[in-house]
């Protein structure tokens, strides 16, 4: 039977290698996908552990003198042990100062974390090495002095320390790197020998004070020295001498750089490299699923295709389970050389974006080859060979329906004419509707329960269940919609009609070709739409609580107790930076303020500003749309706080006047109450610009147009500050594009593999129509004409999955913008055109090209194969 | 059998036929066609020089392999020569680039095959008039109820070749061969895959076709009860034109193939 099978499989190599293609793909990315997650791993690791990068083992957890360090040096094995010790010290260098952590030189250098990247390193005293953004920023080269400056503690027992400023000359001896972050977030280290480090820490403890901070020691060991031993030998040492000293060994831990790296990622819940690799392995899933659809179309055509192979076969006494192990075998051949494949293409890309990767700066250093470890190799393998098993199953049994008589009738093209089972429709209606009431359900949990918590995961898991519900049920539906479309473009010609025609033959084929593609782009449009829809959400929600793009504000306090006058000339300077829309000076007073019911005492700040300019500037400007004269703006936040209420009158008073005005609370977030301008000057007449409201013609360009304006600020050395509350509109913007292209990109697979899926089927149905293209050809189809047909097909196919994923996936992406989101306000219903229209032009070209492969093998059938007998 | 019509004719004498008032609806001059190359080189056909006329009903007959569907393809433009000429009319289609082929069948060549070749996602009627749509024309209505009157097609219309039987799918066949009026109709075994009752009635239709109607049929058959449906039969045997027999019965045309077994057992 393994003969047959292996015969039969190299007759039909050309429609397994397109079913294989599927395959390689999918376990290709659950390749990259794990070694992806291997090298972020290794890189995490090095970083975490990139203080004691060169050391061998690290001894911490206890306090260590001197005593202990020479207790570790004498253990056999070790060659160098040194207390690992960083000092926060005051360098400066002409006007500038920075506050650097200065790491000792260890005794051996190969255990400095730091790379010398030019001079050497510091030798003796009055000397350091900076890291190079530091000698940047002080503007010294290798061989020049800074100065560094420290205190020492001269009087700890008076009430209050004593201490006394000392300043020393340094001269830069050289530049360390720090290539994996080791002290990144103190802006890298720079060294001084380490007599001088501890000289340095000793000062800042009171005389006779011994410092019971627990140390950590990092030990090299000689080569061959064994780590195990050595490790238990430190042990020993160090609690012994700890112990000797009065202290406490019991937290004492001798470790290798890797477990420590292992236990620190462990606590980290996990760790955000396997948040990580769970993330990608969902789209890994989701590209699988539609391999699996594809491979399961295949095998189906190609069961259907052995048709009377098998029955032969039945008629020379082959029983049913010979043939659906045959089959079942032939899938594995398949799935364990097409996965095989996919994991070589895997490691293959891994390994050339690293080597990209590597080449440019990513600003950490990256391994220089992938790490293949035995789960790289197996994990696709296995799923990958099992995924194509699963997907033969169908097929399998189809195999062993095949009727010994079959062999008898006479060849005709086959058809599964079979419908599905009643049990399918009503299980897939069922998921359906019970999935979108939950779907709605979890929506209204999320908005009207305010609970958005539990909405998204009520709302997720009707989700889900809906779209199983669809996609189990598309074999009922989708061949009626592929008919609808077929009708209206059957209505354009004979090539039309006839494609139109052939999609409806093989209503299974068609519609689990199309559900392949309808599941990617489902799930593509449907984030899409999701980050639309929530962008807009952010958006209005943003208005309101960020009326002003950027705020230019001499109130630094917030309270109005310390407001100058703006700087003369800044609002012209901001209204020239590029990007710039609109700048409007904002008068301000101090006023106490009095009415019926307002809580006594009450003061709070009067801005001036003109309707028109309210208008032009606030990104929300209904929220101050009562302004006028004698009506003043009342932000709710202020109404609250002195007990004002809607349309209530107010009197302001101030030295310079009295104003009685009507309040109008609005939904304005800000700290002040807005009047007009004529109103201000009856109250202080000399109110002095204390804040510019600056539009931008983009917000999206908040984060590169705001710090030119700091630019223009920070000229004019006033103490002004600057609040761009358009940066931050622009991060929340930025967070969702990123997150959004990340995961189109990773669907983005599941979408290519559908469309071989398309370019197969075609593939499939040219070959089955061999003699059928050739009749139509000898009736006068014309090469064009076949093509077109072809085309046509490809696009039918292709078109009815995009837009009906686009549909579906705008109905979820609302939906599912609703309920994470419904709590931020009313969720916006927002079709993403531009998204929507390049699916669908992916789609319809995509149907083309599919076809076009396909049609040059149709077009090639002669004619007279029409006539041929068999 | 001394009743034999058989005329063995000498390969240097004109084809039969020639010198007639009209032009042949077909005509193949000096057709050869080689497969292979060397010592697997094969003659399928060798110098064949031979006339159809126009309004007639003429049946190839001879032994297997002895190139009658060769033939049929280089005449109606399927295959391509190796060298002379294939005429249709007096259009060349010899040497006829795929574009002029593709225009010669669907105005002036039709098609018949063995297996029927329908469309199964059509109906009768689709079937039928599908060469005519395919070449962006309409429908000539009359020609079209004679066609399906003359077949007997007309309660069949709307099924589909699934729910035909052999004989009225090839009757479909005849009437898509026939719908664009063209000059003349290739049939490659037209009932070898019929049971007698229905592939006479076919052959009847054929011929009905062509008295009633005014077709030209060329049709390849090994039966003699079907070729003596034809007006004539051209024997061919090893790839070259061996006879002749006009007004055939079944059992002139069993001598004929006979004596060219006899003639290819020597
Ligand atoms: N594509 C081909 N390649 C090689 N040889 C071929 C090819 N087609 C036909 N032949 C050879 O040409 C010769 C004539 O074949 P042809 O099909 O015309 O015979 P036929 O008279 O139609 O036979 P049958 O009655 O069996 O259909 C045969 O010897 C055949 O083997
Ligand atoms: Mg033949």
């Amino acid at each position: 039977m393994i003969r047959i099978t292996l015969a039969q499989m190299r007759r039909s190599v050309g429609r397994l290698a397109a079913a294989g293609i599927a395959i390689v793909i999918g376990t290709a990315f659950v390749a990259v996908t794990l070694l992806a997650g291997n090298v972020i791993t290794s890189t995490t690791y090095d970083s975490i552990a990139a203080q004691y990068r060169g050391s061998d083992l690290v001894a911490g957890g206890v306090p260590v003198d001197d005593a202990g360090l020479d207790a570790v040096r004498q253990v056999a094995g070790v060659s160098s042990a040194d207390e690992q010790l960083l000092s926060f010290q005051q360098l400066e260098h002409g006007n500038r100062t920075i506050f650097q952590g200065v790491l000792a030189t260890p005794s051996d250098p190969a255990m400095l974390p730091l790379d010398l990247a030019d001079g050497a390193l510091p030798a003796g005293a009055g000397q350091i090495a900076l890291p190079p953004d530091v000698a940047e920023r002080f503007g010294v080269e290798v061989g020049e002095d800074i100065t560094l400056v420290r205190n020492t503690l001269v009087d700890a027992d008076a009430d209050v320390w004593e201490w006394e400023e000392a300043r020393e000359q340094l001269t830069v001896t050289g530049i360390v790197d720090d290539p994996y972050g080791a002290y990144s977030m103190f802006g890298g280290a720079a060294v001084a020998p380490a007599t001088e480090v501890q000289a340095w820490e000793a000062d800042l403890l009171a005389p006779g004070e011994v410092s019971t901070e627990p140390s950590t020691v990092l030990v090299g060991l000689d080569d061959g020295a064994d780590v195990e031993q050595t490790r238990a030998a430190i042990d020993t040492a160090l609690s012994s001498a700890v112990t000797a000293a009065g202290g406490d060994a019991s937290d004492l831990e001798v470790v290798t750089p890797t477990e420590h790296a292992e236990s620190v990622a462990a606590q980290m819940t996990g760790g955000d490299n396997i948040i990580f690799t769970t993330f990608v392995l969902v789209f890994a899933a989701v590209a699988l699923l539609v391999a699996a659809l594809v491979i399961a179309n295949t095998f189906q055509v190609l069961v259907a295709q052995r048709t009377r192979t098998l029955a032969l076969l039945r008629c020379v006494g082959a029983d049913k389970g010979q043939l659906r192990r045959s089959v079942l075998f032939e899938a594995s051949v398949l799935g364990l050389a097409s996965s095989a494949l996919g994991i070589l293409l895997g490691t293959g890309i891994a390994q050339a974006a690293l080597t990209i990767g590597s080449g440019m700066d990513l600003g950490i250093p990256l391994p220089t080859s992938i790490d293949i470890t035995p789960a790289v190799v197996i994990a696709p393998l296995v799923v990958g060979t099992l995924v194509t098993l699963v997907a033969a199953l169908a097929p399998a049994r189809a195999a062993t329906r095949v009727a010994p008589l079959a062999a008898l009738r006479p060849a005709d093209a086959p058809s599964s004419a079979r419908g599905a089972g009643r049990f399918r429709l009503i299980a897939s209606l069922v998921a359906t509707v019970i999935g979108f009431v939950v779907l709605g359900g979890g929506v209204a949990i999320s908005t009207v329960g305010d609970a958005p918590s539990d909405g998204i995961l009520v709302a997720l898991l009707g989700g889900s269940m809906s779209f199983v519900g669809v996609l189990v049920g598309s074999v009922f539906w989708l061949p009626r919609v592929v008919a609808l479309a077929g009708r209206l473009v059957g209505a354009s010609g004979p090539t039309a009609r006839l494609a139109a025609a052939n999609t409806l033959r093989n209503p299974r084929r068609t519609a689990a070709t199309s559900t392949a593609l309808l599941i990617g782009v489902t799930l593509v449009g449907m984030m899409s739409t999701a980050a639309a829809s929530a962008r807009l959400t952010m958006d209005s929600e943003l208005d309101a609580r960020y009326p002003v793009d950027v705020t230019v504000s001499s109130d630094l306090s917030g309270d109005g107790s310390d407001a100058a006058a703006m700087p003369v000339g800044l609002a012209g300077a901001i209204g020239d930076v590029d990007g710039v829309a609109t700048v409007v000076e904002v008068p301000a007073t101090l006023s106490g303020l009095t009415g019926p019911g307002v809580d006594p005492g009450a003061e709070v700040m009067v801005r001036g500003v003109t309707p028109d300019d309210a208008t032009s500037v606030l990104r929300s400007p209904e929220m101050v749309a009562p302004l006028a004269a004698g009506t003043v703006v009342v932000p709710e936040g202020i109404a609250e706080v002195w007990s004002i209420t809607d349309g209530q009158t107010l009197t302001f008073d101030r030295p310079d006047g009295e104003l009685e005005v009507t309040a109008a609370v609005t939904e304005l977030q800000d700290d002040a109450v807005v009047v007009v301008p004529a109103d201000l000057a009856t109250l202080d007449a000399a109110a002095p610009t204390t804040a510019l409201y600056v539009g931008l013609e983009h917000p999206g360009d908040a984060a590169s147009v705001v710090p030119d304006i700091q630019d223009v600020v920070a000229d004019t050395e006033a103490p002004v500050n600057v609040m761009g509350a358009a940066v931050e509109r622009a991060g929340f913007e930025q967070v969702i594009d990123t997150a959004l292209a990340i995961v189109v990109g990773l669907l983005g697979v599941a979408v290519v593999i559908a469309l071989i899926g398309v370019a197969n089927t075609l593939s499939l149905s040219v070959i089955e129509r061999r003699r059928e293209s050739a009749t139509l050809r000898a009736i006068g189809l014309s090469k064009g004409q076949l093509r077109g047909m072809l085309a046509v097909e490809g696009v039918l196919i292709a078109l009815v999955g995009a837009v009906l994923g686009v549909l579906l996936g705008l109905v979820y992406g609302w939906t599912g913008a609703a309920a994470a989101l419904g709590w931020a306000g009313e969720p916006a219903i927002v079709v993403p055109w531009a998204d929507v229209s390049l699916m669908i032009g992916v789609a319809l070209v995509a149907g083309l090209v599919a076809s076009v492969v396909p049609a040059r093998s149709a077009v090639k059938t002669s004619p007279v194969e029409a006539l041929a007998t068999e | 059998m001394d009743t034999t019509v058989f005329v063995p004719i000498p390969d240097d004498a004109p084809a039969p036929g020639a010198g007639a008032a009209v032009t042949p609806a077909v005509r193949a001059r000096a057709l050869t066609k080689t497969y292979g190359h060397g010592e697997a080189e094969v003659r399928a056909l060798d110098g064949v020089d031979v006339d159809f006329a126009a309004g007639r009903f003429t049946a190839i007959m001879g032994p297997s392999g002895s190139g009658k569907s060769t033939l049929m393809h280089l005449l109606a433009g399927l295959d391509s020569a190796t060298s002379g000429q294939a005429f249709v009319g007096s259009t060349e289609v010899t040497g006829m680039n795929d574009k002029a082929l593709t225009a010669l069948r669907r105005s002036r060549v039709g098609f018949v095959f063995q297996q029927f070749n329908l469309l199964p996602m059509f109906t009768a009627e689709q079937n039928i008039t599908l060469p005519v749509e395919l070449a962006g024309g309409t429908v000539d209505r009359e020609w079209l109820g004679t066609l399906v009157d003359t077949l007997s097609l007309g309660k069949r219309l709307t099924h589909r070749p699934s729910e035909l039987s052999g004989g009225q799918q090839q009757r479909v066949a005849i009437a898509r061969a026939l719908v664009a009026q063209p000059d003349v109709v290739f049939a490659d075994e037209p009932t070898g895959n019929l049971d007698s009752r229905s592939g006479a009635e076919v052959l009847s239709f054929l011929r009905r076709s062509v008295r009633e109607l005014g077709r030209t049929i060329i049709m390849v058959t090994h039966d003699p009860a079907a070729a003596a449906y034809a007006d004539r039969v051209v024997l061919i045997a090893d790839g070259r034109i061996a006879g002749d027999i006009t007004d055939p019965t079944p059992e002139s045309a069993l001598a004929g193939l006979d004596a060219l077994r006899t003639v290819g057992a020597r």
